[in-house]
């Protein structure tokens, strides 16, 4: 690695600029079918970042031990070892959450983000830098789903973490729970985001070309006094 | 060669101690996961057999069902878990009924994953309290658009008439399989 | 009859991507084109009919007799990938124009969820051998429906006017949500 780059930009860079969902659109399965409500979004998420925290922790351990040609082989046992364990624990645990994620839990084994990272991150880079790497991805991963879930609570069922928020008078939003609200939420969603990113580079360019433009006015301005 | 036998030594260890430590938590999960059903299925029983203290399963019959006592010991009916065809698929439900077959006491839908905001009011009241003292002879109808005039009947829910209508069928079944084979199999 | 109902339960009514949402990331990433859309969703479907046979006997003769099901997900997830593998190379032997069809694609089915979903959902649902069959060919004639008319759309969208904001995934989501809608209209057809 040419540039070495700050352990707390290794966990940040998953939280905004590389975030899993709205900047590298991965792990969309669980990110569309999971999100009816904030709860079981952030159940998700905490699960896949256990998930990818353990399964990065150990991948970067061993990473040199692993022979080329088995590593995805490796790293797929490895990831779905830890799924079921998180599957094992939530049904002897949390048997309602379980119930209600059903076989999206399993399915964290094929998130792309998770293979994604350990093929990208987690087998090239120290244990501390995969583990906070994966914290990062974890926690852009439970904004996303959190958002999600939240907005297609509120609208689809007026609650926010079952605690309702809107009026009765407030007809919900059925099509905001059916799988169609989940396509159309993200899809407004990505376009939104992506509208203020654009909107805040053309400011960015503009303000440099004015300063640009204005430059050369000072210089002359300082020539003179000279 | 050597990179052969590099990779099976690699894959072996991984999956030894793959399968290693998941036998460890599945000993430690698998009698919590046990517990949860049980609790999950006692809570439907009670919640269909409000006088309900005790229960035990029924053996004469091959399928799951559960005779119920009141708190003095007096068989005082059964509950019988059934499953069958929604609007979008399975909807799984637990039935209860008094000991001689002829009154429901109370159902309660396990699962289901018909339409949010329309199906899935059969889950809800008032349509589910239509089914406490309904008379199930010669077994449950349903009229849609109109109060109902015998005893019965359940009237459908508005936009969700091929739920409901499902969930008479799936009581109906239930009802007749058990009263079949308790015939059968002696009652009492 | 009832076979028959499997498949277009698993095909049309339940679509894999629209209504469970199974395989959404080759749905985004390979549906601009309708020629590489329609052999992605083939090969699909074949490796999916293929997991369906394997996954099935795997469970009933070895993980159910031996009281191992808490190897479901390691042993799944292996017998996917190694069947996309072997898949890969056979085609490669067998037919080359075959091969550099469908070759490229082989390795993203891996990852794809649509097949490890459907061999979690045919022990879900208790299918027998025959039945999982006919559920793997719907699931997968139901994958290359929705990716070949997502496809379909997303030509046409090249020469729409997209803001740039929405352009690639945004809208693609979006058309999905269309026609998720679309789909709905097939609910309570038929169901199993």
């Amino acid at each position: 690695m040419k540039k070495q780059v700050t352990l707390f930009t290794e966990f940040t860079k998953g939280l905004w600029d590389q975030n899993p969902v709205f900047k590298q659109v991965l792990g969309m399965c669980p990110t569309l079918a999971v999100t009816v409500s904030a709860m079981n979004g952030i159940a998700m998420a905490l699960a896949t970042t256990f998930v990818l925290t353990f399964s990065s922790l150990i991948i970067s351990l061993i990473r040199k031990l692993i022979p080329t040609q088995v590593r995805i082989a490796s790293y797929i046992v490895i990831i779905a070892t830890f799924v079921t364990i998180v599957d094992l624990v939530m049904r002897a645990q949390f048997p309602e959450l379980s119930k209600e994620l059903g076989p999206y839990i399993p399915l964290i084994v094929v998130n792309c983000l998770i293979l994604g990272r350990q093929e990208a991150f987690a087998s090239k880079n120290t244990p501390i830098r995969a583990v906070l790497d994966a914290l990062g991805m974890g926690a852009g991963f439970l904004i996303a789903l959190a958002s999600l879930g939240a907005i297609r609570e509120i609208l689809g069922s007026r609650t926010l973490l079952g605690v309702q928020i809107l009026p009765d008078a407030f007809e919900p939003w059925l099509v905001m729970i059916l799988p169609a609200g989940a396509f159309l939420t993200l899809g407004l969603m990505m376009g939104f985001l992506n509208f203020m990113v654009l909107r805040k580079k053309t400011r960015e360019e503009q303000e440099l070309l004015s300063r640009h433009l204005q430059e050369p006015k000072m210089s002359l301005a300082k020539g003179q006094e000279a | 060669m050597k990179t052969i036998l590099g990779m099976l030594i690699t894959l072996s260890i991984i999956g030894v101690a793959s399968g290693g430590g998941l036998a460890l938590v599945s000993s430690w999960a698998d009698p919590l996961i046990a517990a949860n059903k049980k609790a999950a299925t006692e809570l439907a029983i009670f919640q269909v057999q409000t006088q309900a203290k005790d229960y035990k399963p029924v053996e004469t019959v091959s399928y799951e069902c559960y005779r119920v006592f009141d708190a003095s010991g007096n068989a005082v009916g059964y509950a019988l878990p059934w499953e069958g065809n929604g609007f979008q698929g399975k909807i799984r439900m637990m039935i209860g009924i008094t000991a001689d077959l002829s009154t429901l006491t109370a159902i309660e839908v396990l699962e289901q994953v018909e339409t949010p905001g329309l199906g899935t009011k059969v889950t809800e009241d008032p349509f589910r309290s239509q089914f406490a003292d309904l008379t199930a002879e010669p077994q449950v109808d349903w009229v849609k658009g109109a109060p109902p005039t015998r005893e019965n009947q359940v009237e459908t829910i508005t936009g969700a008439t091929i739920s409901s209508k499902a969930i008479v069928a799936i009581v109906n079944d239930g009802l007749q399989h058990l009263r079949k084979d308790l015939a059968e199999g002696g009652a009492q | 009859m009832e076979l028959i109902l499997i498949f277009f339960s698993a095909a049309i009514v339940n679509n894999f991507v629209l209504a469970y949402f199974l395989g959404i990331c080759p749905f985004i990433g390979v549906s601009n084109k309708l020629s590489s859309a329609f052999p992605m969703g083939m090969a699909t479907t074949f490796v999916m009919v293929l997991t369906a046979i394997v996954t099935w006997l795997i469970y009933h003769l070895v993980l159910v007799p031996y009281h191992v099901e808490y190897l479901e997900y390691v042993s799944f997830i292996l017998v996917v990938a190694s069947l996309v593998q072997f898949v890969e190379m056979f085609i490669k032997k067998v037919s080359q124009p075959l091969y550099r069809a469908l070759g490229i694609f082989l390795p993203l089915i891996t990852t794809n969820c649509a097949i490890l979903g459907l061999a979690l959902f045919i022990v879900l649902k208790e299918y027998s051998f025959v039945e999982a069959i006919f559920y793997g060919v719907g699931a997968g004639a139901g994958f290359t429906l929705a990716i070949s008319i997502m496809a379909g759309i997303r030509e046409e969208l090249e020469l729409a006017n997209v803001p740039k904001a929405f352009q690639g995934a945004p809208i693609t989501l979006i058309v999905a949500g269309l026609l998720a809608l679309a789909f709905m209209g097939f609910a309570g057809m038929i169901s199993v």
